[in-house]
C-alpha cells in the first residue's frame, strides 16, 4: 500500500489510510496485550529505541503493528525462528480466549434459540393479532416487525458464527505456529 | 546430582544474564548483547521482549527502581546468577575436555 502512495494511518475497526507519497515501507505486527499500561509503555519504548515506530495498537487490543522507520534497524522485529513461531501461539491462545466469550454468551442464552421458529416463522412475530389484520394495516406492521423478528429469531446465528469464525482463526494461528516451528527444525 | 532444568542457556539467555549483572532497561540490554558478542548477536526488539518477559516468570532476572518513566529497567537476581554460574561451569568443561581431545590428536 505504501508502494501506491497510501500510508497505514490507524487501525481501529477498519484499516485507515492517508494519500502520501508513495514509499518503500516495512510494517510488522505483533500480537501481545498488556496487564499494566506501564508494561505497555516499556514495550512501546522499546520498539521505538530500536528503530521501530508504533502506529496502531492498543494496551488491549493485541494487535501491535511497527513500522521501520530508522534505516539501520534490524529487517523484522524477530530476531530468530523461536521467537517469531511463538507470536503465532499468542494468537491462536488470544482467539481461542476470544471465542469462548461467545460461546459463553450462547448458553447463557440458549434458552432463547428458537428452533420451533426454523418451522414456524410466524411465533416470532409478537405484534397482537397481526395474523388477523388485513391489507396496509398488516403489511406495515408485518414490516415494522420483520427486522425484530429475524433478530430474535436468528441473531444467535450471528453469535454462533463469530463463535465458529474465532475458532477457525485459532486453529489456523496453531497451524501457523507448527509450521514455523516445523521450518526451524529443517534450517 | 541432577541437573538443573534450565541449562544449557541459549546463547541469547546467556548475553542476556550476562549484561544485566548491571541494571539497564531494553535497549541497552540490546546493545550490551551486540557488543559482548562482538556484533554476532543481535537481537530483535520482538525478540528480546518475549526473552525478558521469559526470564521475569523464570526469576532470573527482576525489575528495579530507575528515574526513567517510560523504560523499565532490569537487574539479574540471585536466581540468575546461579544459573548463569552453572552454565558457565558446563561451557568450561566442554572447553576443557576439547583442548585436551585436540591437542592428543
Amino acid at each position: 500500500m505504501a508502494a501506491q502512495g497510501y500510508q497505514l494511518v490507524t487501525v481501529s475497526f477498519l484499516y485507515q489510510f492517508r494519500k502520501a507519497k508513495p514509499e518503500q515501507s516495512t510494517i510488522k505486527i505483533d500480537y501481545r496485550q498488556f496487564k499494566k499500561e506501564e508494561d505497555f509503555q516499556d514495550y512501546c519504548a522499546l520498539f521505538e529505541d530500536s528503530g521501530w515506530k508504533h502506529i496502531a495498537g492498543t494496551r488491549y487490543s493485541g494487535t501491535q503493528y511497527f513500522k521501520r522507520v530508522d534505516p539501520n534497524a534490524s529487517k523484522d522485529i524477530f530476531s530468530d525462528a523461536n521467537s517469531k513461531a511463538g507470536r503465532y501461539k499468542r494468537l491462536s491462545i488470544f482467539y481461542l480466549l476470544s471465542s469462548f466469550i461467545f460461546l459463553f454468551y450462547l448458553l447463557m442464552t440458549s434458552n432463547s434459540i428458537h428452533f420451533s421458529a426454523i418451522l414456524n416463522p410466524k411465533l416470532l412475530y409478537y405484534t397482537p393479532g397481526l395474523w388477523e389484520k388485513e391489507g396496509i394495516s398488516f403489511w406495515s406492521s408485518f414490516l415494522f416487525e420483520t427486522p425484530f423478528a429475524f433478530i430474535r429469531g436468528f441473531g444467535w446465528w450471528i453469535i454462533f458464527l463469530t463463535f465458529a469464525l474465532y475458532i477457525f482463526y485459532s486453529v489456523n494461528a496453531a497451524w501457523q505456529y507448527r509450521k514455523s516451528k516445523e521450518i526451524q527444525h529443517f534450517s | 546430582m541432577k541437573r538443573n532444568k534450565h541449562l544449557p542457556l541459549t546463547e541469547t539467555v546467556y548475553y542476556i544474564l550476562l549484561a544485566l549483572l548491571e541494571p539497564a532497561h531494553g535497549y541497552l540490554i540490546m546493545q550490551k548483547v551486540e557488543e559482548l558478542s562482538n556484533g554476532e548477536v543481535r537481537m530483535a526488539a520482538g525478540t528480546l521482549y518475549g526473552a525478558i518477559d521469559n526470564l521475569l516468570k523464570l526469576g532470573f532476572i527482576q525489575p528495579v527502581p530507575s528515574q526513567d518513566k517510560r523504560r523499565k529497567v532490569y537487574l539479574i537476581t540471585e536466581k540468575g546468577k546461579e544459573v548463569l554460574q552453572l552454565d558457565f561451569k558446563r561451557m568450561q568443561h566442554m572447553i576443557k575436555i576439547t583442548e585436551v581431545a585436540l591437542i592428543k590428536k
